[in-house]
């Protein structure tokens, strides 16, 4: 029997998930104190320190369409641009930093090239239909390069969205502390565990 | 110099258990480490922490990344988060030299990696302790299951072990708290999997963490990360358990922020007579004296204190008349398996985040002719568990907006994967020597030489295959197999098990073999190593509990000997 068999890269990226720690969300219970709230919140005194306030918005209005506002708050409040200079401030390896903001200015290209105006500027059907393109491109079964740089903004989008206090708390839900319940009704819980 | 009765090298899971019981049976007693102090709850900084009130959102800090710069080795593992990034050494503190990859993950601190560790703990049985006398690869152990078993039952009713009876003789029951449950996705592989197999079994992960009280700890409540350290003691640790219980005695002592030197030796006395540290903050040297010695500072930390302790009497190291220190290296080979998918369970999810997985037990190599192996000896297990995906896949597919966060507002469907635990052989020309360089301590580095051999390579292609059968016989679709192994590379290198051990084994001949059948040094008789480098094979099991059931039973001896005045 030939079976598929995943490659080694895709593996190294699932140990971590399957040692338990990748995605194991930690659980807070009870009402989240003032000082928690006044940390997650963006301070007037908060800047950012690898994106311009150009590229920032540019990040800030991709991550709401990719999370939009529905009834819950969407990408952009729940501080997805910070988080993104954050992580390309202090984290990153500098080749892996030039190559997103290579990607963001990419975008405004692309959306010169069709409308001759950059992103931001672009109308909210014209952005769709540029993400859209986008977004198939970087999921085509075929995964290229130029893909990449959208595969990253949505993934980071996506961990920025459900990991803060807007996502994990109000579009999903924590965990309770107490006993663990293996085998329950779906119905029971009705949305996912953050 | 400051006399003690006995002086323990180390804080971590065999050190605690030998300054409880060296404590507990009368003697004053010094542990040595090299680490900081942690203490109970005070010290667990990230503890029920959101993932928000982290800046980087507790991720995984990999080896290349800015908040990695000071750990290029401890980021190798999975398990370096940015939760538990103070829990691991700086790589700079603790040196070692590759001849080729061998990854070293250590902690730094009082508890040492008790406080991170995996806490699945399985009992050997003697399919382990007769397997070098059986295939010939390594020495015979000088003990058998019937001269543990009764140190694994009383260290299980100390430390609460949760778990289920198997009634398997290679992998014996023990002292069992209520076991966890299965999610509903685990549940339909064991059925699956032990109807196609009857002679395999799925169980819970036999875990070091409460599902009852024992001794003021209170039993888990599923908040998930372990590692980050647990306030209510829920699991074994040596904060929550054994050092607790040597300092109610008032006969221990704790120095941290004290790496080892080397041994003191009295060649007219044939005896360890002290020990020599540097402190880690002013460089300066200090001496301890004491009539007992145990050295348990972790594996590899243990053999290069004895390799560094050096005489004329012992020009190779310490108690290493035999040639055998610093050789048979082993851990156990991994990050190899399979994954799949479960059709349906849809109306079925879980709560609570349960800080253990799955287990099937070795079924190769069992003795008998129908589990016999052509293409290798010993065997393995595996480690598992099943899920319903979570957000985290709306970064693997196509499609945004409203439509994603809607679908990502349920669950995905059940995945299951198995990630098998593999037997290495112990062999010479795995092993470790002195370098040239020091550390910045004036302590001779360790050169590492470690390999998979033939044996590891050959059961791993069956642990990917057999993985995948028994997904695929219990019903589940999309079945991949995965193997992050790869010669000369990291991924599944050596080491990166965490289970090292070897290089100071136990054995019935001198000549052959370090340690005696109760750990102590066939050449010093007041020196005890009972951590993982007196291992004289690896079984596939978590090691852990047999340091521990080992550590108890060598104290218990080493006490009567000096009773009877024979140290």
């Amino acid at each position: 029997m030939s079976r598929a068999s995943i490659s080694r890269r895709q593996a190294l990226e699932q140990v971590a998930i399957l040692l338990g720690g990748a995605i194991s969300a930690p659980t807070v219970a009870g009402v989240l104190s003032k000082p928690t709230r006044r940390a997650w919140a963006a301070s007037p005194a908060w800047a950012p320190r690898t994106l311009s306030p150009a590229q920032l918005e540019l990040v800030a209005t991709v991550a709401e369409h990719i999370i939009p506002q529905t009834d819950t708050p969407g990408a952009r409040a729940a501080g997805v641009h910070r988080f993104v200079d954050t992580l390309l401030s202090d984290h990153y390896p500098a080749t892996e930093r030039d190559r997103f903001l290579a990607g963001l200015a990419d975008v405004d290209a692309r959306a010169q090239s069709a409308h001759g105006q950059p992103f931001r500027q672009c109308s909210p059907e014209q952005r769709i239909a540029l993400l859209g393109e986008m977004d198939a491109r970087a999921f085509a079964s075929s995964r290229g390069e130029d893909g990449w740089f959208f595969r990253r903004l949505k993934e980071l989008t996506i961990v920025g969205y459900y990991t803060s206090e807007f996502g994990a708390m109000q579009e999903l839900h924590v965990s309770p502390f107490g006993a663990y319940r293996g085998d329950i009704p779906y119905a029971s819980v009705g949305r996912a565990w953050s | 110099m400051t006399t003690y009765d006995a002086i323990v090298i180390g804080s971590g899971i065999t050190g605690g258990w030998a300054a409880k019981e060296l404590t507990e049976k009368g003697l004053e007693t010094l542990v040595i480490e090299r680490g900081r102090n942690v203490e109970h709850r005070k010290d667990y900084i990230t503890e029920h922490k959101p993932n928000w009130q982290f800046p980087l959102r507790n991720a995984r800090l990999g080896v290349g990344t800015q908040s990695a710069r000071e750990y290029p080795i401890q980021a190798r593992t999975g398990q370096f988060h940015e939760s538990v990034k103070h829990f691991f050494i700086k790589d700079h503190r603790n040196p070692y030299v590759e001849d080729k990859p061998f990854t070293w993950i250590q902690g730094d601190q009082v508890g040492g990696k008790s406080l991170i560790w995996g806490r699945q703990v399985y009992r050997w049985s003697d399919l382990d302790f007769e397997a070098n006398l059986r295939d010939g690869h390594g020495v015979d152990w000088p003990i058998r299951y019937a001269d543990l078993a009764p140190w694994y039952s009383y260290v299980e009713r100390f430390i609460g072990v949760s778990g289920e009876h198997l009634g398997l003789a290679h992998l014996p029951d023990g002292e069992f708290q209520p076991p966890m449950e299965m999610n509903a996705g685990e549940k339909f592989v064991k059925a699956g999997l032990e109807r196609a197999f009857p002679d395999r079994r799925l169980t819970i992960g036999r875990v070091a963490i409460l599902t009852q009280a024992v001794n003021g700890r209170l039993p888990c409540h599923y908040c998930g990360p372990c590692e980050r350290g647990c306030s209510t003691g829920s699991y074994f640790s040596s904060q929550s358990s054994t050092l607790p219980a040597a300092r109610a005695t008032g006969r221990l002592t704790i120095v941290p922020d004290s790496v080892v030197h080397s041994l003191i030796y009295d060649a007219a006395k044939n005896r360890v007579t002290g020990v020599r540290v540097v402190d880690t903050t002013t460089k300066q040297t200090r001496d301890y004296s004491a009539r007992l010695i145990f050295l348990c500072a972790s594996t590899l930390a243990t053999t290069r204190v004895l390799l560094t302790s050096k005489s004329p009497r012992f020009p190779d190291g310490l108690a290493n008349s035999s040639g055998a220190l610093g050789r048979y290296l082993m851990d156990h080979h991994f990050v190899v398996g399979a994954n799949g998918a479960i059709e349906g369970l849809l109306d079925r999810y879980y709560q609570g985040n349960r800080p253990n997985g799955i287990y099937i037990p070795r079924f190769r190599n069992l003795g008998d002719d129908a589990s016999r192996r052509g293409d290798y000896v010993r065997g393995f297990g595996y480690q598992g568990g099943a899920s319903r995906q979570g957000w985290t896949r709306g970064g693997s597919e196509a499609g945004f907006g409203v439509e994603l966060k809607r679908k990502l507002h349920d669950p995905g469907r059940w995945t299951m994967g198995l990630t098998g635990f593999g037997e290495c052989l112990p062999r010479a020309d795995n092993q470790v020597q002195l370098a040239d360089q020091t550390d910045e301590f004036g302590i001779p580095l360790l050169r590492i030489h470690c390999t998979w051999g033939e044996n590891e390579l050959a059961m791993r292609k069956d642990m990917a295959a057999s993985a995948a059968e028994m997904l695929e016989a219990a019903g589940c679709q999309e079945v991949q197999t995965r193997d992050a192994y790869e010669e000369g590379e990291l991924g599944a290198e050596p080491g990166l098990g965490i289970h090292e051990m070897g290089t100071a084994r136990m054995g019935r001949d001198p000549r052959t073999s370090v340690l005696n059948a109760h750990n102590q040094a066939h050449d010093v008789p007041n020196l005890f190593v009972t951590d993982g480098a007196c291992m004289a094979s690896s079984s596939c099991v978590n090691p852990s509990i047999t340091y521990m059931a080992l550590t108890a039973r060598a104290c218990d001896y080493a006490v009567g000997e000096l009773k009877r005045g024979n140290l």
